[in-house]
């Protein structure tokens, strides 16, 4: 278990690496700004919350990250790598993973084939080594039907390995997303709202599930409205407020803060 | 779409695995052996290469609407290429059938990598127009461009492929009906199972991967850009593939054997057949191939049931006729295998 989720994260007694510098991204859409003139940075083995009222831009803020938007303005930095201009496809290459806010599964395909689907970047077997059956390709398919069964039994879903992903439950449906974004063995796992639609127990699970991730030391930017789960598993959070920083600090901080309780926090703290 | 858990998408591994395919692979070629045997008049013998050549075109265009769902209303101006490029090196020019064969599969190839490079960006409906308008384009071109293609009028007196000497054995003339069949034949199964084989590899899953969900594909490092042109170049090929045979088999050549309705019937056995299932495709081409003949007393009309058909298909069995036997087999128990990703059962 421990090479398919953290075989690319380096971990040990080693001072914590810089691994993402966000610098003054901004994002406007027809003249509303979504985003302004954000910044921070992100050490590697660090799990960072982003947080804020409903369109306070966190989902676009992501999207920046992740390449399916380009910034207007402002530079990505991903472990000494500018992400100026580069697409999604090739981010996910450097490492960095993600699951959508709504759930974007294959959803006529079975769970073990969108697993598989995520090991995409790791399978370096030659073509024509596929275009006869030989040893290589089965072997080959064989291997990744093992890590993909794997990936499944950490998120539970091992028993459902060959239903069509779409008949899935909702909370499972959440867990496969996961799984699949595992398979890329990311360096930065990107959650957008993960615990949106979970029941408690199924929230509870992903909480354990995103604690053994850390404990695994796996870099982790997660959007998530569930406060119980974000002071549970973050080490720092960063408030967003209208497209712009309003506060960053450690859970602790962020719940003494007047102006972030004012803002979001408020009823659910008293 | 019900809750399943039988191991449909599940491709046998292993000893079983391996005997399962290698009957069904010996059961084709008995099937191809025998086929002449059974159909002895010159009429239906010609039927049959026809049906090969069909297939070899319906599975080419599966790979692309299939499975990379990319919708291409161009695949008889491919097929055409192939042709025209074959004949013309070998008519004109004076190459030997099989240089000119690789020749016409390449520019085929090549004509689909650069259509589909330029048009990779629209999606849906306007990729099929653009796709459309190079058939329309292409068509034009294999009409006016009389110095090469003669035109209207055509190419006449295609030669076969040259004979194939075996030592000890009787030489093989491809001038004969039945060993022109088992040449196709043996190109449209080995061209099966190479496609089938990458569909069940990681480009397969590549593929089926930026059908389903372009922007989920991009977030796992899949560039669907570069899949499509890989499915338009593959599938163009095999049409290029199909286009030598043609010209060489039927022996004359002109334009309108590549008009539009051609690529619309190629389009109408994948979809009856079954889009994303090679063996659907398989089974539409053998149909439209096969039907059309008994219907010839009503001549024009045929393109009505056609239109019928193709619509009951799209409106009903939107899986095709693989799907309706994928799910009856379903119901009875029986797993299906190698039916990786079959969008619609």
């Amino acid at each position: 278990m421990s090479d398919v989720l953290a075989s690319r994260t380096a971990f040990g007694g080693v001072p914590a690496r810089r691994l993402f510098d966000v610098r003054d991204i901004g994002k406007s859409f027809g003249g509303i700004h979504a985003v302004r003139s954000v910044s921070f940075e992100l050490d590697e083995g660090i799990v960072f919350a982003i947080i804020g009222p409903n369109g306070a831009g966190k989902s676009t803020l992501l999207n920046l990250l992740s390449g399916n938007y380009q910034p207007d303005t402002g530079s990505l930095t991903f472990d000494g790598v500018d992400l100026a201009g580069m697409p999604a496809y090739r981010r996910a290459r450097l490492g960095i993973a993600r699951t959508f806010q709504k759930i974007r599964l294959f959803k006529h395909l079975t769970v073990l084939e969108n697993v598989i689907a995520g090991f995409h970047i790791h399978r370096q077997v030659p073509i024509w080594e596929y275009v006869w059956p030989s040893r290589v390709s089965l072997a080959d398919r064989r291997r990744w039907r093992e890590e993909a069964q794997e990936l499944l039994s950490f998120v539970r879903l091992s028993d459902r390995a060959d239903a069509i992903a779409g008949s899935l439950a909702y909370g499972q449906q959440r867990m496969l997303e996961i799984a699949r974004a595992l398979a890329t063995r990311p360096r930065l796992f990107m959650l957008d709202e993960p615990a949106a639609g979970l029941n408690n127990a199924e929230a509870s699970f992903l909480l354990e599930r995103l604690d053994i991730l850390r404990q695994r030391r796996m870099t982790v930017i997660l959007v998530e409205h569930n406060m119980d789960l974000v002071m549970n598993v973050a080490d720092r959070i960063f408030v967003l407020e209208t497209g712009q920083k309003l506060f960053t600090g450690t859970p602790a901080e962020v719940q003494r803060d007047p102006a972030v309780i004012a803002a979001y926090l408020g009823e659910e703290l008293h | 779409m019900s809750d399943t858990t039988s191991g449909t998408s599940v491709l046998p591994s292993g000893r079983s695995g391996d005997y399962v395919r290698w009957l069904s692979l010996l059961a084709c070629v008995a099937v191809i052996i025998v086929l002449p045997f059974v159909f002895r008049d010159a009429y239906w013998r010609g039927i049959l290469t026809i049906c090969a050549i069909n297939i070899l075109l319906a599975i080419g265009l599966d790979f692309i609407f299939g499975y990379a769902g990319q919708l291409s209303l161009g695949h008889s101006a491919f097929s055409g290429i192939g042709a025209y490029v074959s004949t013309v090196l070998v008519t004109s020019f004076g190459f030997n059938f099989w240089v000119a064969f690789v020749c016409g599969v390449l520019g085929a190839g090549l004509a689909g990598v650069l259509l589909s490079a330029f048009a990779v960006r629209l999606k849906g409906h306007y990729l099929a127009i653009a796709s459309l308008g190079f058939a329309v384009i292409t068509y034009q071109i294999l009409v006016n461009w009389i110095s090469v293609t003669q035109g209207p009028l055509g190419i006449y007196g295609i030669p076969s492929p040259p004979s194939l000497s075996i030592p000890g054995l009787p030489e093989i003339s491809f001038a004969n009906q039945q060993m022109y069949f088992y040449l196709v034949a043996s190109f449209a199964l080995l061209t099966y199972i190479v496609l089938r084989n990458l569909i069940s590899s990681p480009i397969g899953d590549a593929l089926i991967a930026v059908r389903e969900d372009e922007v989920s594909a991009a977030s796992l490092g899949i560039y669907g850009t570069k899949w499509k042109v890989v499915a338009f170049g593959v599938g163009c090929s095999i049409a290029g593939m199909a286009g030598c045979f043609y010209a060489s088999f039927i022996g004359t050549l002109v334009p309108d054997a590549f008009f539009i309705t051609e690529s619309f019937m190629i389009l109408a056995m994948v979809v009856i057949g079954g889009r994303g299932n090679l063996w659907g495709a398989v089974l539409g081409a053998v149909l439209l191939t096969v039907v059309p003949e008994l219907l010839r007393g009503i001549g024009d009309f045929r393109l009505i049931i056609y239109g019928l058909a193709l619509t009951f298909v799209a409106l009903f069995l939107p899986g095709g006729l693989s799907g309706v036997i994928i799910q009856a087999m379903r119901r009875m128990g029986l797993a299906v295998s190698g039916v990786k990703g079959d969008a619609h059962v």
